[in-house]
């Protein structure tokens, strides 16, 4: 998002939410909603290929320390990508009941934690001119923190 | 976020193999041939039409929204996404009106005195980290400026950029793309937001610590 530019031509508040709402629409439609498409037909193409199942069996231990299924890796993986789809996967798996309120609840902090990590080496990392050495260990912390969220938020959800 | 460019120029008059697979797949998948093949349903996942989806429909007409029900893959995101616009328009309306009136620089006032003791870095890097919540670009470029104008050393850096990775863009990203799960949140939605801002610190704090550690000798020059 770079929307950071000062437009204060107004001090009118209501021309002031006009300008936000605009910013907000305009990542809604740019970025919201190419990336919940594409979330959407994976999330089917996996459904479709059995893929969800596998993975939901495969990683069902490791997602249950988090008191997570084992499917919710799918966000986590997608999210590492893009928030933005990751966010498109929780919402799709949501409404077809593989993950409920909770699991939401507990993965939401994740998402942003470690999301569009990808994406951030270059816009991020890249601009700031962080030695690539140590992007791994950034990359680490990151993984790391959305762990410890996962685990807080279990006492919240 | 997503910026992606197209970086394929140049050479698109070389014919490869590649090329002549890719029109195969292509014609396949938009053929329509993998969409009912008896005992082989997982073709389908490469079919065009199947990958179109439905619209969810109107089942319960008094509970339903213009989503409906049971919609899948491409159409029911699509849907979903448009559902989205008016909460995201509202939220970054307001947030515009927060910043307009200060709610930013209030918060990087709070901010500075905890960046020396927690993370080790000047007081300074705190406007850079507070850009950073609302724009990673922004931030990522004040972060710049800031080495380059040699107020921060190299090391005070890669803390900065860490406290900023982790989460980055938050409350923006939070506010305009987490919306979409607010509804089904079972905690207020304020709880996952202190958390990850809270996070950001701990994670900062330790990369901050590795670097005093096992990259200490990177830094022997620097004091």
């Amino acid at each position: 998002m770079s929307n950071n530019t000062k437009s204060t031509t107004s001090n009118n508040p209501f021309d002031i939410f006009v300008i936000g709402a605009r910013k907000g629409y305009q990542i809604a439609i740019n970025n919201l909603m190419p990336n919940v498409l594409m979330a959407y037909v994976v999330a089917e193409i996996l459904n479709i290929i059995g893929a969800m199942q596998f993975i939901g069996s495969l990683f069902g231990p490791l997602m249950g320390i988090f008191g997570l299924p084992g499917e919710a890796v799918t966000v986590l993986l997608t999210s590492w990508l893009s928030s933005s789809a990751g966010t498109g996967i929780a919402v799709s798996l949501l409404s077809k009941g593989v993950l409920n309120g909770s699991h939401a609840t507990i993965l939401i902090p994740a998402i942003f934690l470690m999301g569009s990590q990808l994406q951030y080496m270059g816009r991020l990392l890249g601009v700031a001119d962080v030695p690539k050495k140590y992007w791994p260990l950034l990359m680490a912390a990151s993984i790391l923190n959305a762990c410890i969220a996962m685990i807080i938020m279990r006492f919240f959800a | 976020m997503a910026e992606e460019r197209n970086t394929a120029t140049g050479n698109q008059w070389k014919v490869g193999i590649g090329a002549y697979i890719a029109l195969l797949v292509a014609i396949l998948f938009f053929s329509g041939l993998f969409m009912k093949l008896d005992g082989m349903k997982w073709l389908s996942a490469f079919d065009f039409t199947t990958l179109g989806g439905t619209f969810g429909t109107m089942k319960e007409p008094a509970k339903s929204t213009f989503l409906g029900a049971g919609g899948v893959s491409a159409k029911a995101g699509f849907l979903f996404a448009l559902s989205l616009v008016p909460t995201v328009m509202l939220a970054l309306g307001f947030l515009e009106i927060f910043t307009h009136y200060g709610a930013i620089r209030a918060a990087h006032k709070l901010l500075t005195p905890l960046l020396k003791p927690l993370l080790g870095i000047p007081g300074l890097t705190g406007l850079a980290l507070i850009t950073d919540l609302q724009s990673t670009d922004a931030g990522a470029a004040l972060t710049k400026e800031l080495y380059d104008e040699n107020q921060i050393n190299k090391k005070e850096l890669v803390v900065m950029s860490a406290w900023q990775y982790s989460g980055a863009g938050l409350i923006n990203n939070y506010f305009a793309i987490g919306s979409a799960l607010f509804a089904f949140l079972t905690a207020p939605v304020i709880i996952p937001l202190l958390l990850m801002f809270a996070l950001k610190f701990v994670g900062a704090m330790i990369v901050r610590s590795v670097l005093n550690t096992v990259y200490k000798e990177d830094f022997s020059h620097e004091q």
